[in-house]
């Protein structure tokens, strides 16, 4: 096996020819997501994402430290998305690619940016004690959109996560142990989904909702929304590739609405199966 | 004295495994004993850069990923300790100028865990068709501050233990461990107690993975003749 050559002429013209006609490389339908497997645990704050061929791994912990001087009564979110060779050969986190720091930078845009996570309900002690929430997001399998799993893990692996009770008496902060008291779930304000669609042909007419690796190979074009259950908008993506119209992005956008509802239930599914 | 979770002191935690989930790697497996779990990754024989390839034999490489935060200099010694077990019992000299890339990742960590990455590789190997002298199977033990020695310990056990050991054996064969990590203070006695206990405990490892394997086996085949 040599490194990543990309697909042959006759891949890329196959792929092509069946999108013109409608159909996919697997058989699916141009808004058909791949199978997606969600699960949560046991230990908290772990989800496994498995969307297609695509596997992610997303696990949640928790730290008391001291605050950014600038935000003394807000908590700290650090993210961490490295892709890993086993996510494929030569994919390294040291010699990234501008598409690998992308993906990285997407994923903990919409969490922070959006921001999902209440920050002043992880305050401890203004000024002084605080906690930092890290998540750890590893790519185990890349079989084409990594965005949207990764999405899925980490939002999943912070709803299902549960951090150590507190009791603040006057000055004094006390940090139960989890085993004298329950920890208690994060403060999470909306579920943030990314929901990414290829484009081919030389205007980019032809689209595709999740693509598999053949297809992100095959693009000229790659566009993100996330949105969450209110039906808000957190966040839109599209940089560089062919130009597209607002009528694309405007169907892509009723696309996703729909087919956000149908991934939260699914995280739901996952959570409540956890805790069963 | 019991321990937290009522196990008796040899008794290892429930174990589980699957091989071949990951599309991409050429082989993998992931291996978890109770609330320790490892996914080991294999690449190879691949293509090795030229600086580093050898005329006559692969070069193995390998590289462990920690659950929570970037790697530090423990996960790079833990790649060093299973690069060193491993590298004698691949049969190297089958694909000169080549690389085997072994990618290990930590999904959880209870205890055990340079144990579980060693048993996860030699499954993964396996799996990924890497022509080996042996299987390779490890276990943990540590010396409680009470005297008695528990077999693959908790976290818990092991942040309250005087001494920890990690033995890792060939299987099928009658010399002494191919892998062995001893922390703490402890006495020879103690030290011989621990490598009795993991050699026990490694062919109970042997026996499931056995298992595992013939059942994946014997799986392709069906489908295969089908």
């Amino acid at each position: 096996m040599v490194a990543e050559i990309g697909p042959s002429n006759i891949e890329s013209a196959f792929l092509l020819e069946a999108l013109k006609k409608g159909t996919r490389v697997d058989g699916r339908g141009i808004y058909d997501y791949r199978t997606l497997k969600i699960s949560c645990g046991p230990t908290y704050g772990l989800a496994e994402v498995q969307l297609g061929q695509t596997r992610v791994l997303a696990r949640v912990s928790c730290e008391v430290t001291r605050p950014f001087p600038d935000r003394p009564t807000e908590g700290i979110v650090l993210f961490n998305t490295e892709l890993s060779s086993m996510a494929g050969f030569g994919l390294d986190s040291s010699r990234s690619s501008t598409q690998e720091v992308a993906i990285s930078r997407m994923v903990e845009r919409v969490i922070k940016q959006s921001r999902a996570i209440d920050s002043e309900a992880l305050c401890i002690l203004a000024g002084e004690k605080v906690w930092t929430i890290r998540i750890d997001v590893h790519f185990l399998d890349h079989g084409g959109n990594l965005i949207d799993a990764a999405s899925i893990a980490a939002i999943a692996a912070l709803k299902h996560f549960r951090r150590p009770d507190v009791t603040i008496d006057g000055e004094e902060a006390i940090i139960h142990d989890v085993r004298e008291r329950n920890p208690v779930p994060l403060s999470i304000h909306h579920t943030p989904i990314c929901v990414t669609f290829g484009f081919f042909g030389a205007s980019g007419d032809m689209l595709v909702l999740d693509p598999t690796l053949l297809e992100e190979q095959v693009q000229v074009s790659s566009f993100t929304i996330t949105l969450n259950s209110h039906r808000e908008i957190c966040a839109l993506n599209k940089a560089g590739g062919i130009p597209l119209s607002p009528d694309q992005i405007q169907r892509c956008t009723q696309v996703a609405l729909a087919k956000v509802d149908e991934v939260n239930e699914k995280i739901q599914l996952a959570l409540k199966a956890s805790t069963a | 004295m019991s321990r937290p979770d009522r196990r008796e002191a040899s008794q290892l935690r429930a174990l589980n495994c699957s091989l071949g989930q990951l599309n991409r790697a050429d082989g993998s497996a992931q291996f978890s004993a109770g609330n320790t779990s490892v996914v080991s990754g294999i690449y190879g024989p691949v293509e090795a850069k030229v600086y580093e390839e050898k005329l006559d034999r692969a070069v193995v490489e390998v590289k462990f990923r920690p659950d929570i935060g970037a790697p530090t200099t423990k996960d790079k010694w833990m790649e060093s300790a299973i690069r060193n077990t491993f590298e004698r019992e691949i049969l190297a000299h089958l694909h000169p100028r080549t690389l085997v890339q072994i990618v290990i990742q930590l999904r959880e960590g209870d205890g055990s865990v340079d144990s579980a990455a060693i048993n996860a590789t030699s499954l993964a190997l396996v799996d990924a068709g890497i022509p080996l002298k042996c299987m390779i199977t490890a276990a943990t033990c540590a010396v409680l501050p009470d005297d008695t020695t528990v077999v693959d310990p908790t976290q818990e056990e092991i942040d309250a233990a005087r001494s920890t050991h990690t033995f890792a054996f060939a299987s099928g064969s009658s010399t002494g461990p191919l892998y062995v990590d001893s922390r703490g203070d402890f006495t020879m006695d103690e030290y011989n107690h621990c490598y009795e206990l993991c050699a026990l405990a490694t062919e109970r490892v042997l026996a499931f993975m056995r298992t595992a394997i013939e059942g994946k086996v014997t799986k392709e085949a069906k489908i295969s003749a089908a």
